[in-house]
């Protein structure tokens, strides 16, 4: 869509300059001698599990730490507002006059959420917060299985849609005064299932998620979710990244076989790369499965403008 | 002639752009037929106190759940999918769990961070109260809480509906009397007895209170605002037998005590809302 001037990529390295080089053995044995970790993957998937059950406890215990919901909560009485919730209520509000009324506290949850992601960058929400997020990833594996096997094809589509479905649901709310997207949002869904018990409504996320598996690959979260959208916008210029160094990459492209979206590591193909240096873009969530998978640390968190003073 | 890999990503954006709004405008559509559904369906149900208009309730809610969560009697619930559009959104059931103000300050409405539930008019109540009894009374009492005050102006600020009585199953309007508990065992529902004797601070099951009374007056004396809301009201009948009626008055807030503890099944009173007229 938008053509940004392209750089000339840096032109592909021969086999003797490769990192693995070195030590004398191929490519294929340095790896095996390098057993995949799932350090970062685990802390991930315990902080999306615990911060869930702190919703739930919260509630059922009435210990009052993380009380409402994914859509609007309170931290120890500070509150927390969904981004895409808030833009809508304040586009209706801006045409209704509702605006005026909106509390003190609905802009300090909206402005804490701003900033904090922006701190912490991309979709980080997805993939450390989102329990539909924690359903789809895993079932992901199952709709890799099934095209391996070749049970179903692949169906990819264009992933500048999900800007259209932003736009859409944003227009939709002005002009149907109803929180449409709130409506069938499956992660206000599965958390209000989780903190308030489940009903029948779930057999939309059931329906969503069989979607997934036998149809497109993650459909929801890559094309439609406008909450992921209005994350990756507020973190596009975040200080924390994924950095890649090309001088320690071996283009195995492993760590593009587990990414959740693929399309950001588009510099690991050999000779695509035009920098030394690459930051994942707006749409990585921060999930870690890369750095877990990179056998020559090429891959790694950091936090920019502090990654040069040490 | 091949065509570019830009060319290519451009038509399926295109084609796949088409679909997406093709799928909003039917989502679109079928929220406005909802919509129009969730009118006649909201008028059953019940919101929580300081509610606004039901038209802007529906898009003020963003179904956080607060309100349940904060409510010291769970008496707020949200709504099922059986609600249609106002799936999500906080309610009252008064027959199961009347809003009996237990928590003094209008938690729910304070807590609610959209307006949805607006404080603003209790804020003001409260204000107010505090300022005309300064006036009334310049040397305060040595009883004097201001936050009793407060919180009984902002009580009697709710409106969330009417009670409504239907006088051929009232027990008082038929001159009877009432003894023991008032709902059948098992029921859960708790409130708080504004009878000065028990000098309850916190709720109580309605089943631990035993009653006894020549004619029925649950409704009038455990109505947690007063006289100013419900009375018995005395009234010669048509073959000079004394004929009773409890009368609902301006100050009623709809709050529902009344019908959770109205001894009949079902029970004799219901709340009506207000604003759907």
């Amino acid at each position: 869509m938008i053509n940004i001037k392209k750089l000339t990529p840096i032109p592909a390295k021969r086999r003797e300059e490769m990192p693995n080089s070195k030590l004398g053995i191929t490519f294929k044995e340095w790896k095996a001698s390098n057993p995949n970790k799932n350090k970062w993957r685990n802390i991930r998937w315990g902080v999306l599990l615990f911060m869930n059950f702190l919703f739930w406890a919260s509630f059922a215990f009435d210990i009052g730490i993380l009380e409402g919901s994914l859509s609007g909560s309170r931290f120890f009485g500070i509150y927390l507002m969904d981004p895409f919730n808030a833009l809508q209520e304040m586009f209706i509000g801006s045409s209704t006059g509702f605006f005026a009324m909106l509390t003190t506290n609905f802009f300090i949850g909206f402005f804490i959420i701003l900033i904090f992601y922006f701190l912490l960058g991309g979709r980080t929400f997805c993939s450390w917060l989102c329990p539909y997020h924690f359903l789809a990833e895993n079932t992901e594996k199952l709709h890799n299985y099934f095209v391996k096997k070749k049970k179903i094809k692949e169906h990819n589509y264009n992933k500048g849609i999900k800007y259209i479905f932003w736009t859409g649901f944003l227009l939709l709310a002005v002009l149907t005064k109803v929180l449409v997207f709130e409506t069938i949002n499956p992660v206000g869904i599965i958390s209000r299932a989780i903190i308030y018990g489940p009903g029948l409504v779930l057999l939309w996320v059931v329906a969503l998620l069989l979607f997934e598996i036998v149809y497109s690959k993650r459909f929801w979260c890559r094309y439609v979710c406008p909450i992921g959208v209005s994350y990756s916008v507020i973190g596009k210029l975040s200080p924390t990244a994924i950095k890649f160094d090309l001088s320690k990459c071996g283009h195995c492209r492993d760590c593009q076989d587990v990414c959740l979206v693929p399309h950001e590591l588009w510099f690991v193909k050999r000779g695509e790369a035009t920098k030394e240096i690459h930051f994942a873009g707006a749409d990585c969530t921060r999930c870690g499965l890369c750095v877990d998978v990179c056998y020559g640390d090429a891959l790694k968190y950091t936090i920019r403008g502090f990654d040069k003073i040490t | 002639m091949g065509k570019s890999n830009s060319e290519i990503d451009r038509r399926q954006f295109l084609k796949n752009g088409a679909f997406a709004i093709a799928a909003l405008g039917a989502a679109g559509v079928g929220v406005n037929y909802l919509k129009k559904l969730n009118k006649e369906n909201a008028k059953t149900l019940l919101r929580p106190p300081g509610a606004i208009h039901e038209d802007e309730f529906i898009y003020a809610c963003i179904k956080c759940g607060l309100c349940v969560q904060i409510c010291p009697i769970e008496a707020v619930k949200l709504a099922g999918i059986n609600d249609g559009l106002s799936y999500g959104t906080p309610y009252i059931d008064p027959l199961m769990q009347a809003c009996d103000f237990s928590c003094d300050a209008m938690q729910c409405v304070e807590t609610c961070p959209t307006a949805a539930l607006d404080f603003i008019p209790f804020k003001k109540a409260g204000e107010n109260a505090l300022t005309d009894y300064q006036k009334a009374n310049p040397t305060p009492g040595p009883d004097y809480n201001p936050f009793v005050v407060q919180s009984k102006a902002m009580k009697s600020n709710t409106k969330m509906g009417l009670a409504v009585i239907n006088t051929t199953t009232c027990l008082a309007v038929k001159g009877e009397g009432f003894k023991g508990v008032p709902r059948e065992s098992g029921f859960k529902g708790v409130y708080r007895s504004p009878n000065p004797k028990r000098q309850e601070r916190k709720a109580s099951p309605v089943n631990d209170h035993q009653f006894n009374r020549e004619i029925c007056d649950l409704c009038v004396t455990e109505c947690p605002i007063g006289d100013t809301a419900i009375i018995l009201e005395e009234k010669p009948g048509t073959d000079g037998r004394k004929q009773w009626q409890p009368k609902v008055l301006d100050a009623c807030t709809g709050c529902g005590v009344c019908v959770m503890i109205c001894p009949t099944t079902p029970s004799s009173i219901v709340i009506e809302k207000l604003e759907m007229v």
